[in-house]
């Protein structure tokens, strides 16, 4: 290896605290940068097994993470208090957009989510709401002394039900329930009294068996019952689940080894590229990998936790929580699924899976992360 | 707005969300420790049983069908053999809208109703998940094309190749050899377990004839690989593979040159022709015509096919006459005299005085000669049993039948295999009857008559016997009494096969005098030339020896004309079946040849049946004739030089 590629590759990480400043002025956090790229490269090797050695499909992906990098870096050049003073104009502009889906929407899988304009990259907005909500909330709420009382609470849930209810009118629930879980994590972490919080768990939990037997749609049931019992349709809706759990059963501590995972090449798994990769990654990497993984998404919330703790105000604080929750509940609810301890939702397992605007998305929220962060110590409100 | 002008305490408000925050950071940890509690349980506690899972997934056993043994004459042609066709099969699981593609590949090629009505019987047996099952069979090469180039549009279809019998000479050997065709499900019941699992890979098996006699020597055993399958059911790797053993290649007696030269002899008529090797039992020839095209079942006859095979009453191309009984008429004449002879009831010096007819003392009703029905009248005078044979005198053996009566002619009988099948590997071919006093009473529930004697001693009445017994008896009779047991499997992947050697029908003991007495009736039969002795020539003199002056052996022989019993109701209601040649006689003739040679045993026994064919002695004699002279003739110039043939030019300028 080139003996100065060395040296200057070596130098702005192994002087971290030296360079601080020289990061800043860029408004990039170098821990969180590393992490996050180390689980791009994480996810491209196992995508490139999962998609069967399909070098266009992990070049692709690979152009989005950068184009992601992009967008990161340019969104943390803007510092917090213009997104503070923006956020109710972003949110309108964004509910302009999902209304405007409405009316000219493409329709995948079911869903009336992409926004195909002319002269732009086609794109789903509800994505982007995941971000304008909680930044909408944290505006509204960080604007004002925490804990919220109680009125302000209610307009916070304003906010939140009304982009989340044209979701809903898409037919995207998957999306609509995480763009109401990013708004509610702001609450929840601006100190909301628990008496509300445990009121709000009763009346889901009391809530859900009169929403399973006179609201939910008949596939909506059929996933929950094929939840507790796969094996009622074991060809059909519980397909997926199964073959799911052979492959990371199967996978063992060690793992089959890279590009063995039967399971996957032979195409037993469906959605091996996207929202079932998590199984790929257990069959071949074993129960080892999948411990790999979550280090690698503990680095990165780890980092994302000490951002929030160290913003300088409220919006801040509370604007990097609550994205580094939505980051964590999308994780988790992934795992969870793909290993069968929830229903199957379609979210994709941030980073690994394969993806357009979900990546983008993510790398916004770095963005933001990185922008509450490096702005924060240079400018003082 | 309230909150504008409220002090705030900014300390607190960050020691708020820091407690929020760690909240939500060990609700966060607990999660991710019950995500790895999970995968902890699947992957550690619960690995063994999803590896097994996972394996099962894509590894499949399957079956490789084992080739099917090939069929050859004694001479080594081909009778039987395996060629390639070119199917198109589907895998219902891969197909989104089977209708639809249905539809299509009507469009494409010709698909009959038949071929989807079996597609669907096919794809309901015997069902293994992503089993391919045939559509159509043969496609030819234009068909191939088209479906080809249209195969982006049939998913799940697909083109294979496969083996399945194929018989060369079509009809010609059709009843002898039988047919393959597809399994039925009635078939499958009828297996154990071994057995299902052996016929695996295979969608054939032998219906009728000697592809069912052998079915399992011709089968082979059944292979097995292990493969491993995608989602879709492809093979991706073969992992493990137990090669099959292909089935035995049978080497038969039969002799296709002589099966040709037996059915070219029959002509357009009905009729079978059975021709028997005395020394070994080898069945040399069995024809039974019309015939069918055995090739038309093996990839499933079409209904249409089907229905003009069996809706033919007059001809039943289907009904093997070979192995099915007659009543066998005079040919039986022989066997009655020579156990008159042997039983003592009568000897060489016994004759009576034929006035034209028979009656039973006490009895006004006559029994008239049929040979002489046609003819001048009167009778044959005075009549020995050689002069009866030859003349074929039905009022002499009326006499000696009733001297002999039923049991002691039935004893007799049986012994050249008559009500029985003597054969040991046509086991489909039926035994006839040979009446009886038991016989009568157990099938009829009838006493027996004398007069029912009388009708058994000419082989009419309720004798019955298949053309193959009457061959049979006859080669026993060359054989000197020696026991026959008729067959058709010579030799076992070029190893000749013997069955055990016990016979299971013990010798005859008859004195060889007797048997030369018999010998010579039966030459005089074909032999004694027409003189000026009122009715004292041999009744197939005319047919087949004055034809041929310059004989180079003598046939032994005899005929027969079987009153025809009746008639099927339906056939006489049909008007479109000229039912007026349905009356006529069937013509019969039993032979064998050399006879009386001083050298050479009897080297071929025949028997000829012709359904309506009138005139035993002139129809079935010159048949007889033909498959002998055509035996014969060779094996005498070559194995004995007998014959001075010189040889063809080219064989003798080597």
């Amino acid at each position: 290896m080139n003996k100065d590629f060395v040296r200057q590759a070596k130098d702005p990480f192994g002087n971290n605290e030296k360079n601080a400043n020289w990061w800043n002025v860029l408004h990039v956090d170098p821990p969180l940068m590393i992490s996050v790229c180390l689980l791009c490269c994480f996810g491209l090797f196992v995508l490139f097994s999962a998609s069967g050695s399909d070098i266009d499909i992990v070049r692709r992906q690979a152009f989005t993470m950068f184009l992601g990098l992009v967008v990161m870096f340019l969104v943390a050049q803007l510092p917090p208090s213009f997104f503070r003073r923006w956020a109710p104009s972003i949110y309108f502009f964004g509910l302009g957009l999902l209304i405007v889906v409405l009316i000219i929407g493409v329709e995948t899988n079911g869903a009336k989510s992409w926004l195909d304009l002319p002269g732009l990259p086609s794109f789903q907005p509800s994505e982007l709401m995941k971000f304008v909500v909680p930044m909408s909330v944290a505006w509204h709420l960080g604007t004002r002394p925490i804990p919220p009382k109680f009125r302000h609470v209610f307009w916070s849930c304003m906010i939140i039900v009304l982009p989340a209810l044209l979701v809903v009118l898409q037919n995207d629930m998957g999306t609509a329930l995480m763009i109401v879980m990013s708004g509610v994590f702001v609450i929840l972490l601006a100190g909301i009294q628990w008496k509300l919080v445990f009121s709000a768990i009763f009346a889901v939990i009391f809530a859900s068996p009169v929403w399973y037997l006179f609201v939910a749609l008949p596939h909506q049931k059929s996933r929950i019952l094929t939840f507790f019992d796969p094996y009622r349709d074991p060809t059909g809706a519980g397909y997926n689940i199964i073959q799911s759990q052979i492959a990371i059963g199967s996978g063992g501590v060690y793992g089959k080894g890279y590009g063995n995972g039967a399971q996957s090449h032979l195409d037993f798994i469906p959605e091996s590229n996207t929202d079932f990769i998590m199984a790929v990654l257990a069959e071949e990497f074993g129960l080892l990998g999948v411990a790999m993984l979550i280090f690698l998404y503990s680095s990165v919330l780890i980092r994302a936790g000490y951002i929030s703790l160290r913003a300088r105000d409220s919006f801040g604080r509370l604007l990097a929580g609550s994205v580094s929750l939505v980051f964590f509940l999308y994780i988790f609810v992934n795992m969870a699924m793909v290993s069968g301890l929830l229903p199957v939702i379609g979210l994709p397992l941030p980073l690994i899976s394969r993806g357009g605007t979900s990546v983008v998305t993510l790398f916004v929220g770095f963005g933001l992360l990185m922008s509450v962060h490096t702005h924060s110590k240079t400018v003082v409100i | 707005m309230a909150g504008k002008w409220q002090l705030r305490d900014r300390e607190a408000e960050r020691a708020i969300f820091s407690g929020r925050l760690f909240v939500a950071s060990v609700v966060c940890l607990v999660l991710f420790v019950i995500l790895l509690i999970n995968l902890f349980n699947l992957q550690v506690m619960q690995h063994e049983y999803f590896s097994s899972r996972a394996d099962g997934n894509r590894l499949h056993s399957q079956y490789v069908a084992p080739s099917r043994g090939l069929i050859f004459d004694s001479a080594g042609a081909l009778l039987a053999d395996n060629q390639p066709i070119f199917n198109l099969t589907v895998v219902r699981e891969q197909v989104p809208d089977l209708d639809a593609s249905l539809a299509l590949v009507g469009e494409l090629i010709d698909l009959s109703i038949d071929d989807l009505t079996s597609f669907k019987t096919r794809s309901e047996r015997n069902r293994v998940p992503f089993a391919s099952v045939p559509l159509r069979y043969i496609l030819s090469e234009e068909e191939k094309a088209r479906i080809a180039v249209n195969g982006h549009r049939l998913p799940g279809f697909s083109i294979e190749s496969q083996f399945v019998r194929h018989y060369p000479f079509d009809k010609l050997n059709a009843h002898a050899l039988g047919y393959v065709a597809e399994i039925n499900q009635s078939e499958l019941d009828g297996f154990d377990e071994a057995r299902r699992e052996s016929y695996g890979g295979s969608n054939h098996i032998g219906k009728t004839g000697i592809e069912r006699t052998y079915e399992e020597l011709l089968h082979g055993q059944v292979g097995y690989e292990i493969v491993e399958k995608n989602n879709r059911g492809q093979v991706m790797r073969r992992l493990d593979r137990t090669d099959p053993v292909a089935g035995a290649d049978l080497t038969l007696f039969l002799q296709n040159e002589l099966q040709t030269v037996a059915n070219q002899a029959l002509g357009e008529n009905r009729g079978a022709v059975v021709a028997i090797e005395p020394s070994t039992g080898g069945i040399l020839a069995m024809i039974s015509k019309p015939g069918f095209d055995p090739n038309l079942f093996v990839t499933g006859i079409s209904r249409a096919e089907y229905s003009q095979l069996v809706t033919d009453e007059v001809n039943t191309p289907l009904f093997d006459r070979s192995t099915n009984p007659y009543p066998p008429a005079s040919t039986v004449k022989p066997f009655i005299g020579l156990g008159g002879l042997a039983l003592e009831v009568i000897d060489k010096d016994f004759t009576i005085d034929d006035p034209g007819y028979f009656r039973l003392p006490g009895v006004s009703y006559r029994w008239g000669d049929y040979t002489l029905r046609t003819a001048i009248g009167g009778g044959h005078g005075l009549t020995d049993l050689k002069k009866a044979i030859y003349q074929s005198c039905d009022t002499f053996f009326y006499d000696l039948g009733n001297r002999m009566g039923i049991e002691q002619i039935h004893d007799f009988m049986s012994l050249f295999g008559f009500g029985q099948n003597f054969a040991l590997d046509v086991p489909y071919a039926r035994t006839g009857v040979l009446p009886s006093r038991n016989w009568k009473s157990q099938t009829r529930g009838e006493p027996w008559y004398p007069g029912d004697t009388i009708n058994s001693s000419i082989g009419q009445g309720y004798m019955w016997a298949t053309p193959l017994q009457l061959a049979t008896a006859t080669a026993i009779l060359a054989n000197r009494g020696e026991v026959v047991e008729p067959r058709m499997l010579k030799a076992i992947d070029g190893i000749s096969y013997s069955p055990s050697a016990e016979k299971s029908v013990s010798p005859l003991k008859i004195a060889q005098e007797h048997l030369s007495y018999v010998e010579d009736a039966m030459t005089m039969v074909v032999h004694r030339p027409f003189s000026d002795v009122f009715r004292d020539y041999g009744t197939a003199y005319e047919a087949i020896a004055m034809k041929d002056p310059e004989m180079e052996y003598e046939i032994a022989g005899k005929s027969g004309s079987a009153q025809v019993v009746s008639i099927a109701q339906n056939i006489l209601q049909s008007a479109d079946i000229d039912t007026s040649d349905l009356n006529k006689d069937h013509a019969l003739f039993v032979a064998y040849g050399p006879a009386r040679h001083p050298s050479i045993d009897p080297q071929i026994a025949v028997a000829v049946f012709v359904e309506n064919g009138e005139q035993g002695s002139s129809v079935a004699g010159p048949i007889a004739k033909a498959v002998i002279d055509e035996y014969l003739l060779e094996i005498l110039s070559i194995d004995f030089g007998l014959i001075n043939n010189s040889l063809p030019e080219e064989l003798s300028q080597r």
